[in-house]
């Protein structure tokens, strides 16, 4: 099987290769964008820590946020508004950015904001989504639905290549368990790297608890250093991870979202776990457990 | 009585792409009603073979999910180095070789390894009876 790289960013913006043996991404920022001043804050707070960690990022914030659990929620400050400052974002502080689109009629504008395009987790085998996504000619980050199994993510990645697209990364966000619960499956990875794709680890959405709260979702962000360390040590090449500077009065995901405070420890021991791991394989060879057959 | 008088030509029996899912192979198999399916590229190189045999056996075999299994490519299951038969054999040569292998199907490929077609016992018997 050949191991694709993915390169993401464009144009005057700092471009990242992903996959194979290259260093570990981060991508992140605060899930929804709330306004132009946080988020030119955010990118430069966030910015500062990637440089001293030494890690390549990507600037990670949704305009709309159509999946929310009740019709009071913050649903997003739009597309228009939202990919203004993105793209201010990118100009200011050239660094690639990305947003999910949860509507096909979507994608073309934010395929030309966005130096890599997100397919949300619950509409990951939604073909006009795959489609739409496909068409903007730009990097996809494909999210693994949670009622969906690696293997069958396949099929996703199929309907996006036959649409002309072969850039893609697979993101594990977690897997129900039950009602209200999620787990993370670490074989994901390893299966869904099969296909040839760098493969992502989504840290934030794994820790959360789906609408556990009524019409909010929970979760228990004390679990993320232990899920960020599983994941790199299982191979990720990309590690997502939303992050705000006070999550409390956070617009979207308020209980999922890392406090920026925690991240430059985080992402220090993301770095060095895959690190050794690439070490590790070059002193002991690659795995050689194979499938029975 | 030579192999190209008697082969089955390459619509009337499963001939599969090699990225072709495995649950889709097997359907091209009930499809065609034969126990075999040839896995070819885009030039129509002959890449491998799935058989009934192999699939009992890989149910047996195989440890994972039923679900995991389908999705998977037809490749990955395949026998990559299949018996075979060029289209100038006898039929004598071709039965010889079946009973040796205890197989009852063979590819027929030409001097490149494209796949031309696939000789079945069945009407071999029947155009060696005939012949008699």
């Amino acid at each position: 099987m050949e191991k694709k790289i993915v390169s993401v960013g464009y144009g005057s913006v700092n471009s990242i290769q992903i996959g194979d043996k290259l260093p570990l991404v981060y991508v992140g920022g605060p899930c929804a964008i709330e306004s132009k001043d946080h988020a030119f804050k955010m990118a430069e707070m966030i910015g500062d820590i990637c440089r001293r960690v030494g890690i390549e990022y990507i600037y990670k914030s949704c305009y709309d946020k159509d999946c929310r659990s009740s019709p009071t929620s913050f649903h997003g400050c739009g597309i228009d508004d939202g990919l203004r400052i993105l793209s201010d974002v990118r100009n200011e502080f050239g660094v690639p950015v990305v947003s999910d689109f949860s509507d096909p009629a979507w994608a073309e504008a934010t395929g030309e904001v966005c130096d890599l395009v997100q397919v949300p987790a619950y509409l990951c085998r939604q073909t006009s989504i795959l489609k739409a996504a496909a068409k903007t000619r730009k990097p996809i980050l494909l999210k693994k639905g949670q009622f969906m199994s690696p293997w069958n993510m396949k099929n996703s990645v199929r309907k996006i290549e036959a649409a002309g697209n072969h850039q893609i990364i697979l993101a594990d966000r977690g897997t129900f368990f039950g009602y209200n619960m999620l787990v993370n499956d670490m074989t994901c990875f390893p299966i869904m790297a099969y296909t040839g794709y760098p493969v992502c680890f989504d840290a934030s959405h794994s820790i959360q608890l789906p609408t556990s709260m009524g019409n909010i979702s929970g979760g228990q962000r004390e679990f993320i250093p232990h899920l960020v360390r599983s994941a790199v040590a299982n191979g990720i090449n990309l590690l997502f991870m939303e992050t705000h500077d006070n999550p409390d009065k956070a617009f979207s995901d308020a209980n999922t979202v890392l406090d920026i405070k925690y991240l430059e420890n985080i992402l220090s021991q993301a770095k060095r776990v895959h690190e050794v791991r690439l070490e590790l394989l070059e002193k002991y060879g690659e795995d050689n457990v194979h499938p029975q057959k | 009585m030579l192999v190209k008088d008697v082969m089955m030509n390459l619509d009337s029996f499963p001939v599969i792409l090699e990225t072709v899912i495995f649950k889709e192979a097997l359907e091209e198999m009930n499809n065609k009603k034969l126990g075999i399916a040839c896995i070819v590229n885009q030039e129509k190189s002959l890449k491998g073979i799935i058989t009934d045999g192999d699939i009992r056996r890989k149910l047996l075999k195989i440890q994972k999910p039923l679900s995991a299994f389908f999705v998977d490519d037809c490749i990955d299951h395949a026998i990559l180095s299949p018996i075979v038969a060029n289209a100038d054999f006898t039929l004598e040569t071709a039965v010889e070789i079946m009973r040796n292998k205890q197989i009852w199907d063979l590819p027929v490929v030409d001097n490149d390894n494209k796949l031309v077609g696939l000789l079945h016992l069945h009407p071999v018997v029947e155009a060696l009876i005939k012949k008699q």
